[in-house]
């Protein structure tokens, strides 16, 4: 037993580093395989998606998701590299640098359609929320690893749920309430690999179950509104879709229209109309997977989701091969994350998910998605290619 | 420093009892599995949603995704062609293009190019003011969902550069359609009338009326809208999200064209009488001292055999281009063409040809004459005396030749003119027995006064006084008493064609087509309807109905043409020493009739002449009216001669200056 044993807390300087051809060796080929597939086949329905988007210009999203790609396995790479004690060690600075950059939106941010979630950094505008998503994740795993034997007490539950209430209320402030629901399920997934008591899990599914009753029905009854009345609409819509006088599901209207047009084969790149028309809002961005799914069809589609599913697995099996407790909580983390943001944003394309402007991982069109997502993945690797089921499986 | 969990640095405490390692164990295993086994749920949730909305139900959305993209369209059908009756066109149509701007469509902020930049563009190519164009888009900004017209009937080259790079003009949109033409310019500007857009009680009176449609709004167009109309088309034309075509448009079914309407109008004639009406009333302006506001008329030329409308001319007139394509309404009142700027300049809408109400003054007298020896009151062969006066009950009746004092029968009196002849016949009239009623009033109602003459565009029917009428509707020049009862001196006026009576120019040549045929036509102005050449329906010609049975009345009625004629070629005559010399014999009368204007307080001569010829077998009746013009032989009775010279092609030379007679 080399790292296994490790006690936490222990100075860096005694986290054994492999040597890096050991380590490479011991990496899951087969998930990055898979990431890479998706990255791929984000780029290519993106190229059929845009190609009639900015006239007289094909390749316009395509060479900026490209650029986007590059940055985004950089970021993979440096994330993998380093190791994950690092991560857990310094889990504070992650923490407050998620803060502070969270902070910085509201001072210095830019507004598109009504939201203020970019800071802008010379020509390249980036969304912080989307890089906290995994520093959350990160923080919470380290939290959690110095509170290694008191996992089960109320205390640490207290104290992840405050921890999380921070980047909660900021991002749902911007107003941006698909990440808020985001960092929802990154701290249930959290709870959950870590080993919380399911007393404790029970009643927060429940304490949120009345939160979002309380949020979405109870309180405008009252006369107090906390969410928006066009963010109630998208988050009721898909409840009642003919209910819509202010048009709220008329993207998701569309969005249905265009995946049920795609049919088994889809209509191509030119014959999509909904998409290549302009009848699908969006069509780039968070509503790319209807695009997809009328451009390629139900056979499109079903392959996107298999390869989620397929990188879901990779990425669970390597949870349950971790080295330790912190690195398992970090990839159930990741993993969630991922899981969560798929299923709401295809959800909201078809109709059956509130309609909450949360991007498809690794898909959807913007750069700091798909590099936050990337560097997320690659610390995921990163555990996974130290961890015991590697090591395993060397032997 | 070994780092001390909860220690220095720690806003979150740490635990003591993490000194231990932290295992992954077979709870946080089957923890994994829980997690796993909720994304394949959700995986699964999404693919049996997928396959609901792609696989079962795929076609019906696929149909509903081609909806979404098509837009039918309403095609305008070209309205028909209106032409006279040598086949002459007098209206057409025009393919123009007129720019657009849609509030909605503009760039918003933030997009390239500026809505700034694009405005200044397309002024620079419409060459309008720019600060003109920014602030009327402003102004559209409430109405997003009707279009700005920023210019119609554009250049070619102009909607070519557009419409080659529309990309750069987002929110401009080039809408090309059918504008009335009219190839004869100002020829029977009110006759012809005009097209709009349909009314908002056209649309409810005719379901196949649409909004935006044009429909004939008066005159002919107005009149004959249904043949003239067509039957618009339906298109389909493919569109993005944002309204904009992204296709051609397929026609299905294809817009029918509307007919042609051949009208009974000779164009030359028109054009004659129109300039002949200006020429009159140029004449009247030099040559009567009080005539200097002569500023209107109207010339009408009849078929009297069956009632064909040759030609009506109305001064002032307009050009009907101005009500083609886009209208405005300062455009309008350049024209005198709207309710507040027609008075400064006399009304050139008004066709005064069907509706210009006027007393007819002597050339009533005809009627006054049958009249009186239709009830016994009058040989035509006996002798009156003509004097310069008729007092009756105190009032004094003027001729409007003082000297006159002569015997003389009733062929003379229509050739002088003589009012006091005319005065005793009302006289007489008037002291008929109660049972005879009112024997003028009757023979000018069966002469077609006082009530619609049935031409398709739509005239007045003008006021036969009657004493029952007087009793209901006189009305006292202002500062006199009001008295209704109907007195000698009311059948005096009347007699001469004075006081309440008003008829139109078309109802007086109606009436001396009934003169020398004996027979009252229906005038009309439709000679046909065509379709692709081929007549498919022809203008009424209803059959002229004879004015009173018997050889006997036509035998009075010679009496009246014999008088008629003198007037025309007798030495004595008021009107010969215009129709004297001319090769073709014509009868007529001159009238002058005085008419009170409300605009400068006093009365003015309105100047008439009516005849017809040849007078043995007439083909043509002229009636003429010059307002304000003074003396019926000094401006009407030329301007009638030159629509006869046209019509009976006598060339230029014979033309003789007039003298002042009555």
């Amino acid at each position: 037993m080399l790292e296994t044993a490790r006690p936490l807390g222990t100075p860096l300087a005694k986290t054994r580093e492999l040597p890096l051809a050991i380590v490479l060796r011991q990496v899951d080929w087969l998930l990055v395989i898979g990431i890479a597939a998706l990255v791929g086949y984000g780029l290519w329905a993106v190229a059929g998606v845009t190609g009639h988007e900015v006239p007289g210009q094909p390749h316009y999203y395509l060479a900026k998701q490209e650029l986007y790609t590059g940055v985004g396995a950089v970021m993979f790479l440096l994330a993998a590299a380093f190791h994950p004690d690092l991560y857990r060690r310094y889990w504070r600075a992650l923490y407050v640098v998620a803060i502070l950059t969270l902070l910085l939106v509201p001072l210095l941010g830019v507004a598109k359609r009504g939201s203020r979630r970019w800071l802008q950094i010379g020509s390249f505008q980036f969304q912080p929320s989307e890089f906290a998503k995994v520093l959350v994740v990160l923080a919470l795993a380290g939290f959690l690893a110095e509170r290694g034997r008191a996992l089960r007490d109320r205390s640490t539950v207290i104290g992840v749920l405050i921890l999380v209430a921070i980047p909660t209320a900021l991002v749902f402030m911007q107003p941006d309430f698909g990440t808020a629901l985001v960092y929802a399920a990154v701290t249930a997934s959290v709870l959950l690999i870590a080993g919380t008591r399911w007393l404790h899990l029970g009643t927060l599914v429940a304490a949120t179950l009345i939160g979002a009753a309380l949020l979405v029905w109870i309180l405008p009854a009252l006369g107090v509104q906390v969410l928006r009345p066009y963010q109630t609409q998208r988050l009721t819509g898909f409840i009642h879709p003919s209910f819509d006088p202010n048009h709220a599901t008329y993207n998701v209207a569309q969005s249905k229209v265009a995946l049920g047009a795609g049919g088994l084969h889809g209509r191509g790149t030119i014959g999509s109309t909904q998409t290549v028309l302009g009848f699908l809002p969006e069509n780039h961005t968070d509503f790319i997977f209807a695009a997809i799914g009328e451009e390629h069809g139900f056979v499109g589609t079903s392959i996107l989701l298999a390869l989620y599913l397929f990188v879901v697995w990779r990425g669970l099996r390597a949870l349950a091969g971790a080295g330790d407790g912190y690195g398992a909580v970090v990839i159930g983390g990741i993993v969630a994350t991922m899981v969560f943001q798929v299923f709401v944003n295809v959800g909201m394309t078809m109709g059956i998910a509130p309609i909450t402007g949360i991007p498809l991982p690794l898909v959807s069109v913007g750069g700091s998605s798909l590099i936050a997502n990337l560097a997320a993945l690659g610390v995921l690797i990163g555990v996974q290619m130290r961890g015991e089921g590697a090591r395993g499986r060397l032997k | 420093m070994p780092e001390t969990p909860g220690g220095f640095g720690s806003f979150v405490p740490g635990d003591p009892r993490t000194r231990e390692p932290w295992h992954v164990n077979q709870q946080t295993i089957l923890r994994a599995g829980i997690l796993g086994a909720i994304a394949i749920a959700l995986f699964v949730t999404l693919i049996v949603r997928l396959w609901a909305l792609q696989i079962i139900s795929g076609n019906e959305y696929l149909r509903i995704a081609q909806n979404n993209q098509v837009r039918t369209v309403r095609l305008q059908a070209p309205r028909g062609s209106i032409v006279d009756r040598n086949n002459v066109a007098l209206v057409t149509n025009r393919l123009t293009h007129e720019v657009r701007v849609w509030y909605a469509e503009l760039p918003g902020k933030g997009d390239r190019p500026t809505r700034h930049a694009v405005l200044k563009k397309l002024a620079g190519v419409l060459d309008v003011r720019p600060r003109r164009l920014y602030r009327e888009v402003d102004a559209r900004k409430v109405d997003p969902l009707n279009p700005l017209v920023v210019k119609a009937d554009v250049n070619h080259w102009q909607s070519d550069y557009i419409l080659e790079r529309s990309d750069r003009f987002p929110g401009v949109e080039v809408a090309s359609h059918y504008v009335r033409d009219y190839p004869r310019g100002w020829l029977a500007a009110q006759t012809l009338g005009y097209v709009g857009s349909a009314t908002e009680q056209e649309i409810k009176n005719n379901p196949s009326i649409k909004p935006g449609d044009l429909v004939g709004q008066s005159g002919v167009e107005a009149a004959f809208d249904d043949y003239l109309r067509g039957t618009p088309g339906v298109a389909a034309q493919g569109i993005d999200s944002q309204g904009r075509p992204r296709s051609e448009l397929v026609a299905n079914p294809e817009p029918q064209p509307g007919d042609t309407v051949q009208l009974t109008i000779d164009s030359d004639l028109q054009s004659v009488a129109q300039k002949a009406l200006k020429d009159g009333i140029q004449i009247a302006k030099n040559s009567c001292a009080s005539c200097w506001n002569a500023n209107g008329g109207a010339i009408v030329a009849l078929d009297p055999n069956d009632g064909s409308v040759l030609a009506l001319a109305s001064y002032p007139s307009y050009s009907p281009a101005v009500y083609a394509g886009h209208v405005t309404n300062r455009k309008l009142a350049r024209w005198g063409l709207t309710a507040t700027s027609g008075l400064a300049d006399n009304y050139p809408g008004l066709n005064r040809a069907t509706m210009g109400l006027y007393p007819p003054g002597s050339t009533f007298k005809p009627v006054t004459a049958i009249a009186a020896i239709q009830s016994g009151v009058l040989d035509p062969e006996a002798n009156l005396h003509c004097t310069g006066k008729l007092i009756d009950h105190g009032h004094t009746f003027n001729n409007w030749d003082p000297n006159a004092n002569s015997w003389i029968n009733l062929p003379t009196a229509l050739a002088l003119s003589c009012d006091t002849y005319f005065y005793q016949l009302g006289q007489k009239i008037w002291g008929l027995p109660k049972g005879y009623g009112a024997p003028i009033q009757k023979w000018a109602k069966i002469f077609g006064l006082g009530q619609h003459s049935g031409i398709e565009i739509g005239d007045y029917a003008g006021i036969v006084p009657t004493p029952k009428w007087q009793r209901h509707h006189y009305r006292a020049p202002f500062g006199r008493a009001e008295d209704r009862t109907w007195k000698p001196g009311d059948s005096i006026n009347l007699s001469i064609g004075q006081k309440d009576l008003q008829v139109t120019p078309l109802q007086m040549a109606r009436l001396y087509g009934g003169i020398a045929t004996g027979k009252l036509v229906t005038p009309h102005l439709l000679a046909s309807v065509q379709r692709d050449k081929r007549t498919i329906k022809l203008g009424i010609s209803k059959a002229p109905e004879a004015i009173a049975p018997g050889s006997d009345f036509s035998q009075k009625l010679n009496i009246i043409r014999q008088g008629l004629t003198m007037a025309t070629h007798d030495p004595i005559g008021t009107s010969s020493a215009v129709f004297g010399s001319f090769p073709i014999p014509i009868a007529g009368k001159t009238g002058t009739a005085e008419k009170y204007s409300n605009r400068d307080q006093r009365n003015f001569n309105q100047a008439w002449w009516c005849g017809y010829g040849p007078t043995d077998k007439p083909e043509l009746v002229v009636c003429a009216v010059i307002e304000n013009g003074g003396h019926g032989g000094t401006a009407a009775a030329p301007a009638a001669l030159e629509v006869f010279r046209q019509y009976f092609h006598i060339n230029h030379s014979t033309y003789t200056l007039p003298t002042q007679t009555d």
